[in-house]
């Protein structure tokens, strides 16, 4: 059940961020479902101003991620708050395969792996980021490995096959 | 933020040496390479170089079914594997809206807390040990087996643990485990005493230990850092309490906060967490409720399509499971948010201005094991 | 029947006189004892190692594994003498040379007993002193030579520490050689007659002790070869026989340090019922126990830490106990 300091955080978030994000569409979450309390959707920019209101109220970035989508890739912030109730908002920005996002590294140093990681993964340059190199794969690794076309993925029939 | 590829002091620059702590080192955790820019003894940049033992979990998460993942979550933290294990069958869980008898979530919550003792044991004396204290190492060894011991009776192994299914645990405990367990906690407590004689009241530890390698709650912001290493700086931030799971809310335990933010802090932390965890188990032996420990399930699961963020404490920090299902057997994306990566990455603002000594005590004192890093 | 009677002794007793074989036979006596007494000490050390950290410590090779270092000899001497590509070859070489010779010679003005004596010097401390200062060549030596900054860092950090730790120690000896007149330690040895000069100086003895601890690079400052920090310090790169030198160098000094010790302030080889040399063996062995013991227990200091405590805090104090012996001598 939220609490009356939750409910009053979770107010303030969809303000500050609705008045920062004209274009994005800023919904409750269902936490009992999702795990999160507000969920944020762009297409392409905005993660920066996302940050600069999450950084404003005092929230850490959890982590970033990108996920694989046929058409295009999806990035995930996830800003979650150290002190009181728990609340934690989520951030999908959709971009297209070429694209390259914005770092938040300025506002939060901590994306500097997380982003490097992505970019081990997926492909994803950041613009303006400040160490853009491998971090977990060979550094004259010529391929991005959780991208959908990479390497074998089972498909759904060949699982059902070992299954039975 | 410090870019070590541009250290443009000229002064400086013909003093500046590059050391090469790792891969191969007696004392970093795992196969970690610390790439130093030194000047004498002191630090002057710091780059942590990470994958070297990448596995590539996630990509191996595409291509197995729900449950054939469950192993490979041990094998990302292998020091808390059962709560790796546990977090990702309650994701599920959360995910399918299975629900789990209530004598599963004790005997999870006492096996997690177990494994959390074990890990902190061995993070704490591998810790002490690179400070030079070699014979608490193997104390806290002998402790660790016992542990290690009791869990294999109810899992079946000692390490790396397949112990939680979805809706429940493989197999019931028994009255022995329960009893051992007691006893086991009777005589950490005794060992405790000769702990805080040996080292916390040892006063070359504690010139070691004290201002040594200040992690600012600012900093902990700015770099998501999470677990003791947060605790240690003054914020009063546990998973288990700011967000409870499972059966935790039943239990009375206090989270152990520090307000020094230095090396001595977060040791202290971690050995309060440990009181504390016996606390919860003893309190989970007295009121463990009977029942079924399994839930019925299908054999092979099929969760609905949606995305999940799941987050629990692990013996390091908060874990998060982001997992995105497309409705079919198979994961489509699994992340593993791993406190080790946020916190490893804080050293490149903490260890320059140190001397090399303190940065090993600093890098001992966040706990970072490797694997969870580089997946 | 005289032993020096015999055919073939007797033709070297001839030619050389008395004298000088005495020392012959003294050092041939300690050049067998040195490796005997490493080789022991090693064990011991494993043994309270591993007894203080409740495991038995080795148990395999012979009767409570006291073969174990033999066989860990035997394996030394089998493994390759690498010298690193870019070492330089002749300091490389020099170096456990250099660490070895000059313990084996501080043994000759060691008094064992009232008899045992290889030679007899004026100036018997003051050699000691003189030899083992040479360890940090040695040390620095193989620092360098290695290229390897892993222990170049060692070796610098051995200069920087063992200078420091000269000083006291010096200091803390003066006390007593004041006491006694005589740098002899056959003499210092007599005057403790009736009481030993703990007695009188246990301060001195303190910081004595602690600065032995840190010439020989034992813990807690042991950051020379911290092995959670620099691999292993100077002798990172050194390998086979090379490496066992510097290892027996380690114990040998640690049994000078313990002799001295047990020469200066307990007495020794005065004591009751039992022969001198008994006596002596024991009071030294005792006293490695403790340098041990010490190791196993404390964690390891820091180098800058280090380096206070030895300019900051052990020489006032040494020299404070030096002033008020002075002034006590003079007024008594």
């Amino acid at each position: 059940m939220p609490t009356e300091g939750q409910k009053k955080l979770l107010e303030e978030l969809k303000n500050s961020l609705t008045r920062a994000l004209p274009e994005g569409r800023i919904t409750s979450g269902d936490y009992a479902r999702t795990g999160c309390h507000l969920e944020v959707r762009l297409s392409d920019v905005g993660m920066r101003r996302v940050a600069a209101v999450m950084k404003d109220k005092r929230f850490h970035l959890e982590t970033i991620t990108a996920v694989d989508f046929p058409g295009s890739f999806e990035l995930i912030y996830l800003y979650s708050t150290y002190y009181d109730d728990i609340c934690r908002v989520i951030a999908h920005i959709q971009i297209l395969k070429d694209a390259s996002p914005h770092t938040v590294s300025a506002i939060y140093p901590g994306a500097i792996w997380l982003e490097r990681e992505i970019y081990d993964f997926f492909g994803i340059r950041f613009l303006d980021h400040p160490d853009l190199r491998r971090i977990l794969n060979p550094d004259n690794a010529d391929y991005f490995p959780l991208l959908k076309t990479f390497g074998k993925t089972k498909l759904t029939e060949e699982i059902d096959d070992i299954l039975c | 933020m410090l870019n070590i590829k541009t250290i443009d002091d000229a002064s400086i620059n013909e003093r500046v040496y590059q050391l090469n702590l790792g891969p191969q080192h007696p004392s970093t955790h795992g196969v970690l390479h610390l790439l130093l820019k030194l000047d004498g003894e002191v630090v002057i940049a710091a780059d942590p170089i990470v994958g070297y033992s990448h596995r590539g979990h996630e990509k191996m998460a595409e291509n197995r079914i729900w449950e054939q993942f469950l192993p490979n979550t041990s094998r990302i933290d292998y020091l808390s594997g059962l709560i790796y294990n546990q977090g990702y069958c309650m994701a599920v869980e959360k995910l399918c809206g299975i629900e789990v008898p209530e004598r599963a979530e004790y005997i999870r919550v006492i096996t997690s807390e177990l494994n959390r003792i074990s890990s902190h044991l061995l993070g704490i004396m591998a810790f002490v040990m690179d400070i030079g204290a070699f014979t608490p190492f193997l104390y806290g060894w002998d402790d660790r087996e016992h542990v290690l011991d009791l869990l294999e009776r109810v899992t079946g192994s000692r390490l790396t643990y397949c112990y939680n299914r979805f809706g429940g645990v493989r197999n019931d405990i028994d009255q022995e485990f329960c009893d051992g367990t007691r006893r086991f906690i009777d005589r950490l407590r005794g060992r405790f005493k000769d702990y805080h004689n040996l080292i916390t009241e040892n006063i070359i530890f504690i010139k070691r230990t004290r201002g040594v390698g200040i992690i600012t709650e600012e900093t902990a912001l700015e770099f998501g850092v999470t677990g003791p290493s947060l605790r240690g700086s003054g914020v009063n931030y546990d998973v288990r309490k700011n967000e409870p799971y499972s059966v935790y809310p039943e239990f009375d335990f206090e989270i152990p906060v520090r307000k020094e933010g230095d090396v001595m802090a977060r040791y202290q932390v971690r050995m309060a967490e440990m009181e504390q965890s016996m606390n919860i188990i003893e309190q989970a032996l007295d009121n463990l409720p009977e029942g079924p420990v399994r839930s019925h399930v299908p054999r092979f699961i099929d969760p609905p399509a949606g995305d999940i963020y799941f987050a629990f404490e692990s013996a390091r920090g908060a874990v998060g499971y982001y997992i995105v299902s497309d409705g079919t057997r198979v994961p489509y994306r699994i992340k593993v948010r791993t406190p080790s990566f946020s916190n490893l990455f804080v050293l490149t603002r903490v260890l320059p201005g140190n001397f090399i000594a303190d940065a090993i005590a600093t890098l001992g004192s966040i706990d970072v094991v490797v694997p969870e890093i580089d997946r | 029947m005289n032993i020096t009677q015999l055919p073939f002794i007797k033709e070297i007793y001839g030619f050389l006189g008395h004298d000088l074989t005495a020392t012959v036979t003294g050092i041939l006596i300690i050049l067998v004892f040195v490796p005997l007494n490493s080789a022991f000490l090693v064990w011991v050390e494993r043994k309270v190692a591993g007894h203080i950290q409740l495991r038995p410590g080795p148990m395999e090779v012979g009767p409570h594994g006291i073969l174990q270092t033999l066989i860990d000899a035997v394996k030394l001497m089998s493994k390759e003498m690498i010298t690193p590509k870019l070492a330089d070859k002749f300091l490389f070489w020099l170096a456990p040379i250099i660490i070895i010779i000059p313990a084996i010679v501080c043994f000759v003005v060691i008094p064992f007993s009232p008899l045992m004596q290889v030679r007899e010097m004026n100036v018997g401390i003051l050699l000691i002193f003189s030899f083992s200062s040479i360890t940090v060549l040695s040390i620095l030596m193989g620092g360098w030579a290695s290229n390897n900054k892993y222990a170049l860092i060692g070796a610098v950090r051995a200069v920087a520490q063992n200078v420091a730790y000269e000083i006291p120690l010096l200091l803390s000896t003066m006390s007593i050689i004041i006491m006694t007149n005589s740098f002899k330690m056959s003499e210092i040895t007599a005057a403790q007659s009736p009481v030993w000069f703990i007695v009188y100086q246990p301060v001195a003895a303190i910081i004595f002790f602690i600065s032995t601890t840190a010439e020989t690079n034992r813990a807690p400052f042991d950051l020379v070869e911290a092995e959670s920090e620099l691999v292993s310090g100077f002798h990172t790169e050194y390998t086979g026989m090379r490496f066992a030198l510097f290892f027996l160098a380690e114990y040998t000094n640690m049994f000078i340090a313990a002799s001295m010790g047990a020469v200066l302030f307990f007495g020794g080889w005065h004591g009751p019922f039992f022969p001198g040399l008994i006596w002596f063996v024991v009071k030294v062995y005792i006293l490695i126990f403790v340098i041990i013991w010490v190791r196993w227990t404390f964690p390891r200091l820091r180098f800058d830490q280090l380096m206070n405590f030895a300019w900051k805090f052990m020489i006032p104090v040494a020299l404070i106990n030096l002033m008020i012996t002075a002034i006590v001598l003079k007024v008594l």
